[in-house]
């Protein structure tokens, strides 16, 4: 496994699905006359993916932020496995340590 | 509105991608002042545009061999500890002392300015070996550059500092709501010598974390708006790819002066922003 290269696609695929949802979420709020009546007011991810199964234009984009917002989480876990698979004792704990404290800021909502 | 928005996240995209700082100087404003967008969502919308524009040209930054991916995993240390600590102080930064964070960091950012336009004539005067901490963490990297054919290799100098300084930006992201490229790419390349473009690509490949980290909160408080969001994640993602291309055909010194140009713009901004926040 080359850590560039499966950090690149890491990235290029989480960045696309965001954008492509996105596209697709505004495509159909469009052609539904812009009607924002149908806009989500509730944002727990069960709601935002039943939303996007029914077609729902922001449950959709909301499912693409999701899934971006997402994308360098999974980066970072990505090299986490990497040094793990590599046994590079070092750079392990250095993404370990940026790993917890980014869980810690995701689940306290202490950042600002 | 959605057809302003997206034509203006292009060129959010291409500036973020190409000097390292995500691009919130760009949208924050416009939504803020063009289009009279309560500032909360404006920051929600754009947090969640700066991971699309540092994941999408980080990726091709990443395959290109121009971020160096241990740096910046290191620095994301500072950078991520940082910005948990701004978000602890943000309560004691509020009215007057914040104002006068933001002209002391504006100060700071002259500073940057005028030392990277003294010195635009040459990129970072190489390290000659790589010192203490780099060499253990095997900081050094070389890159292929498409606009000279030259194979550039670095080492990187004074790691410990650079790692002071991107808790620092951390922090002071939190507190001014200022991108941390604006402070990254100016220390790896005049503390730590990396050279801009390598400085630029490692930087948009760490403020995605903590970018991402943030656009959690304001997704969570319900502050970012699929119908601002939208047009601007596909717009960004459009600039960011003309961006990572300039980034290919511009030689390093334009990109220095150019980063050296924009640091001032946003120093004077700061600063002004200070001294009306005093009042």
């Amino acid at each position: 496994m080359d850590l560039n290269r499966s950090v690149a696609y890491a990235l290029r695929v989480g960045v696309a699905i965001g954008a492509a949802l996105a596209a697709i979420g505004l495509g159909i709020w469009a052609a539904q006359g812009f009607d924002s009546s149908t806009a989500l007011g509730n944002y727990t991810l069960g709601n935002i993916v039943a939303a996007a199964l029914t077609g729902n234009a922001s449950g959709i984009v909301y499912l693409g932020i999701v899934v971006l917002i997402a994308t360098p989480v999974v980066r970072v876990v990505l090299s986490l496995v990497y040094f793990f698979a590599e046994k590079d004792a070092k750079y392990m704990g250095i993404t370990a340590v940026v790993l917890a404290m980014l869980l810690f800021a995701l689940f306290s909502g202490r950042i600002a | 509105m959605v057809l302003e928005i997206f034509l203006v996240s292009i060129l959010a995209g291409l500036v973020g991608a190409l000097f390292g700082l995500g691009g919130g100087i760009i949208i924050i404003p416009f939504l803020t002042l063009v289009e009279g967008v309560p500032v909360q969502l404006a920051v929600g919308a754009s947090l969640v545009s700066v991971v699309a524009t540092s994941s999408a040209s980080a990726a091709t930054y990443v395959n290109d061999h121009l971020t160096n991916l241990r740096l910046g995993m290191f620095l994301e240390i500072g950078t991520v500890a940082g910005a948990i600590t701004g978000a602890f102080l943000a309560g004691f930064f509020q009215g007057p002392n914040q104002a006068i964070l933001f002209i002391l960091f504006g100060a700071i950012l002259i500073y940057g300015s005028a030392v990277m336009l003294a010195g635009r004539k040459r990129d970072s005067a190489p390290a000659v070996q790589a010192d203490g901490l780099a060499s253990t963490l095997k900081l050094s990297g070389d890159y292929p550059d498409p606009a000279t054919g030259v194979r550039t290799k670095y080492f990187v100098s004074r790691a410990p500092h650079t790692l002071g300084l991107s808790y620092i930006a951390g922090i002071v992201s939190a507190l001014l709501g200022v991108g941390g490229g604006i402070i990254q790419v100016p220390t790896m390349n005049l503390v730590s010598k990396v050279p801009v473009k390598a400085a630029s690509a490692t930087s948009n490949f760490m403020i995605g974390v903590t970018a991402a980290a943030s656009a959690s909160v304001y997704f969570l408080r319900g502050q970012v708006n699929f119908l601002l969001a939208a047009p601007l994640m596909i717009g960004v993602v459009a600039g960011a790819s003309i961006g990572t291309r300039l980034m290919r055909s511009t030689p390093p010194l334009r990109i220095k002066l150019l980063f050296a140009i924009l640091l001032l713009a946003i120093a004077a901004d700061m600063i002004l922003q200070g001294v009306t926040r005093y009042r």
